[in-house]
């Protein structure tokens, strides 16, 4: 009798129970959390963003950009993070600059610097009547104090960027003389960047190595604040040269580390712009009202970086690996020639990034058609390639990958690209730091490994591939290849510079040390909020000049 | 009382000592360089030997620990290896916004949960019951991570009515910083809610059918007051217990709610150190979660004796 009143009453406790997961299960197979990209879908044009119409804009206001992934310390010489450059950009201005057209252009200096026909000395001229955001005065002693802190001091993450420089003076106080021992062309590049940064001497004596706290530099705003993993907050500067060009009061930047989240600000208008948007959210953004996505190539590239001779860690002598893969460059051809790049940025990407055969950027005056030469996919010729070789086939290989979600997608699609060909990937996930500790002690033998890019190939190629290089985790070694990257990286002649690189491209994909697969485009969300926002191949957020939309 | 108080003091002290040293060793054990991390792609054999230099990385274990503890007895946690910000500060900052983020979220459990579990005990067997049990199945079985989109993408993205991410200090604007933390204490309560609610049921069933209920029936209490003054108030017991553990479990596990709520805040602040290999704060944020975790443990065993005069005794006399 019990039994017989109890059971509808589990049933109904039941009913009521699944009722309740049933709509639970419903509203998440709705939830439009993250959308596919579309197939098919091709690499759009460049759409960098134009300058602000200050007919359009106000003056005043606040714009919160979402930015991916936090900044390391605010000092332009011990930074080493990607990141930091997006802030940086609104506060201390550089030497030189890019425009859209991955060219240098005057910032602090008012030309291109002039170059001795021996290569040897470098004369910079400078802006006149420049104040700090602390009032003082930017004059050629502040350059050369800059220069030698990037220099000199302690951990600097500018010592191996600026090359063979000797010593640096200042001529009167808008003249500065860098001396070389060897010719460097990449200099004038590395002064576009984070060693171009001109901090204030006042500051830097005042705050020594902790600077990054409240730094003080040239730029259309000043530090105000920093929560750490939260926010950063810049405020407009009145001591700013060209204070008039610039709109907005205030600057927030937030860091929003998950794509889908930093997509919702931008759709809720909590942020009105946000940086380095998924690809499975750019179709969706691209349709949403209000929102406009800037797209462009990125310097950079993503590749698979192949143990030929870190036997005993970064920066010691490479050594004998011994396994066909990395003593045979026929197994290292056959797997260029097993990956389907086309596919694989279909597969992963929804075709919204670009492939990449070379580390030169196509969008740069450094490319050439040998620069951007590609090994066609072709698996009868990797399986041929790896018979002649001798090895077992299929060819078992492990490879090393970051355990984030993006990287195992990629390296799964990279798993079944190559199984035709010939090679069976075994894919080992590690967590980031550990990936970046095995990769310097050299084991592994296989990696997934991409750098953010610089305009100039040497900084793309010669830290990478040269003999020595400070991050060489190939442990590649190749005379020839050293000698060229040296003609190259000290030749003043621009056309003979970039003959030189397209003989670089041949010579790595005649040893396939590192196989480049694709280059990331930026995808910028901006809200019809804002007008003037900009990103140039460099992928940072141009967003000082901005303004609210009237 | 008082050999009870000196004798849990005591017990707290070891305990903090000995989490201090696991966690020193135990974030030297885990794989990767902190130098690696700290410099990322830009880094060469170079910088790393100086970044190791600077962040004392070549001194032996036991002169790191004993640098940490010295500086900890002064208040000084060390700096960020990757922001360069001190400590304290950023533990200064982060503290306050978990604190009151698991006070909100606490707040959001013991109304729901109390509530619900009271009606599914007082309502056994009835739909009410069965509604408040489906409900405590949803707020266990659902992720905090897919809350917090649903809640983003409909009451923020689509209805407006919340940010979407963010936070105004208290100090600042109580009223925006209350708007900022209503969905993220939502979110994070609702768990919390599910486990308080099925421990205030089960041990509000158990008073329900006590003796001294019947007796107090007995006497003509009003249904009102058995249910409020007599049985809820013996159920608390097993509720405090459970709100304490989970108030410790709300402090370092607020780690989804706030990543997702980009809220600024101490769970936040430990996944991304983890991952980012920085050991000064690493170890000042579990040296103060510990602390955390043994104050209230502390507070709790206090309540305890004050709720049951028995606990007070039998702990007098250990």
């Amino acid at each position: 009798m019990r039994l017989s009143t109890a059971a509808p009453k589990i049933w109904a406790r039941g009913a009521v129970t699944l009722g309740i997961a049933l709509a639970a299960a419903v509203t998440v197979a709705c939830a439009p959390v993250q959308q596919a990209a579309a197939p098919g879908a091709t690499p759009a044009t460049d759409i960098f963003g134009t300058p602000a119409d200050p007919a359009a804009v106000q003056r005043g206001g606040t714009l919160t950009m979402a930015l991916s992934a936090e900044p390391d310390m605010l000092d332009p010489t011990q930074s080493r993070s990607f990141y930091t450059r997006y802030v940086f950009h609104t506060m201390c201005e550089k030497l030189y600059d890019l425009d859209q057209n991955t060219r240098i252009v005057p910032q602090l200096a008012t030309a291109l610097p002039t170059v001795a026909p021996d290569g040897l000395t470098v004369t910079i001229p400078l802006r006149q009547g420049v104040r700090f955001a602390d009032g003082t005065p930017m004059d050629a002693q502040s350059v050369v104090t800059t220069f030698q802190r990037n220099l000199t001091m302690p951990g600097s993450g500018r010592r191996s960027e600026l090359g063979p420089i000797t010593s640096v003076e200042a001529q009167g106080t808008s003249t500065v003389v860098v001396h070389l021992s060897a010719p460097f062309a990449p200099l004038t590049s590395v002064l576009a960047d984070r060693a171009g940064m001109i901090m204030s001497p006042a500051a830097l004596q005042q705050l020594g190595d902790k600077f990054g706290s409240a730094p003080v530099c040239v730029g259309p705003f000043k530090f105000e604040s920093r929560v750490a993993q939260n926010s950063i907050d810049v405020v407009r500067d009145p001591n700013y040269y060209a204070a008039d060009r610039v709109f907005l009061d205030h600057i927030t930047y937030r860091i929003i580390t998950d794509a889908s989240i930093r997509a919702a600000n931008l759709q809720s208008g909590d942020a009105q712009v946000a940086d380095q948007l998924s690809t499975q959210d750019v179709p969706s953004l691209r349709n949403a009202k209000g929102i406009q996505v800037l797209d462009s190539n990125s310097l950079g590239y993503q590749g698979i970086t192949f143990n030929v001779g870190n036997t005993s860690g970064l920066g010691n002598a490479p050594g004998h690996v011994g396994t066909p893969v990395a003593d045979d460059p026929r197994v290292r051809q056959a797997f260029e020639l097993a990956v389907d790049r086309q596919a694989l940025v279909q597969t992963v990407f929804g075709g919204l990034y670009s492939v990449a055969c070379s580390p030169v950027s196509p969008d740069t005056v450094y490319t050439s058609e040998a620069a951007q030469a590609c090994t066609p996919h072709d698996p009868a010729a990797a399986r041929a390639l790896l018979q002649e070789a001798g090895v077992q086939m299929p060819y078992p290989i492990k490879m090393i990958t970051s355990n984030n979600p993006d990287s195992l997608r990629l390296a799964q699609a990279l798993q079944a690209l190559v199984a035709d060909g010939g090679f069976n990937l075994q894919i080992v996930p590690v967590e980031y730091s550990a990936l970046l500790d095995q990769q310097d002690r050299g084991d592994f033998e296989m990696l997934q490994l991409g750098w953010s890019g610089r305009i100039d190939p040497d900084n793309n190629i010669t830290n990478y591939l040269s003999t020595g290089g400070g991050q060489n985790v190939a442990g590649y070694s190749d005379p020839a290849l050293d000698a060229l990257l040296t003609r190259a990286r000290t030749s003043t002649d621009q056309a003979e510079r970039v003959r030189l690189y397209g003989e670089v491209v041949t010579a790595i994909h005649a040893a396939d040390p590192i196989v480049y697969l694709y280059r990331q485009r930026n995808y910028t969300g901006v809200t019809s909020a804002v007008s003037g926002v900009q990103v140039f191949p460099d992928g940072i957020a141009r967003i000082a000049f901005a303004g609210r939309t009237r | 009382m008082r050999s009870y108080l000196l004798h849990r003091l005591w017990q707290s002290a070891v305990t903090l000592v000995l989490a201090t040293i696991v966690v020193f060793l135990g974030v030297r054990a885990l794989p990767g360089d902190p130098a690696a991390a700290f410099a990322g792609e830009e880094r060469d054999p170079a910088s790393l030997a100086a970044i190791r230099e600077r962040l004392g990385l070549n001194d032996t274990i036991v002169v790191q620990y004993g640098k940490f503890v010295l500086g900890a007895l002064r208040g000084d946690l060390g700096t960020s290896t990757r922001t360069g910000i001190p400590v304290s500060q950023m533990i200064g900052t982060g503290l306050p916004v978990t604190i009151e983020l698991s006070v909100l979220a606490m707040l959001v459990a013991i109304v729901l949960g109390v509530t619900t579990g009271v009606v599914a005990a007082v309502r056994r067997g009835r739909p009410a019951e069965w509604f408040a049990n489906g409900l405590a199945l949803l707020g266990l079985s659902v992720p905090n991570f897919w809350l917090g989109l649903i809640a983003i993408l409909y009451l923020a993205v689509g209805l407006g009515l919340f940010p979407a991410s963010g936070f105004v200090p208290l100090g600042e604007d109580p009223l925006a910083n209350l708007h900022h933390l209503v969905l993220p204490a939502l979110v994070l309560g609702t768990g919390i809610a599910a486990i308080v609610m099925r421990q205030t049921r089960s041990a509000m069933l158990e008073s329900l059918g006590a003796d001294y209920i019947r007796t107090a029936r007995a006497k003509g209490a009003s249904p009102r007051a058995v249910i409020g003054r007599h049985a809820l108030r013996n159920s608390l017991v097993v509720v405090v217990t459970v709100v304490g553990l989970q108030l410790g479990i709300l402090i370092s596990g607020a780690v989804v709610t706030e990543r997702i709520f980009g809220l600024p805040g101490f769970g936040k602040m430990t996944i991304d150190a983890v991952f980012q290999r920085d050991y000064p704060v690493i170890q000042g944020v579990v040296l103060v979660t510990a602390a955390a975790y043994i104050l209230i443990n502390f507070l709790v065993d206090i309540a305890y004796s004050l709720i049951d005069p028995r606990i007070r005794v039998a702990g007098a006399q250990t």
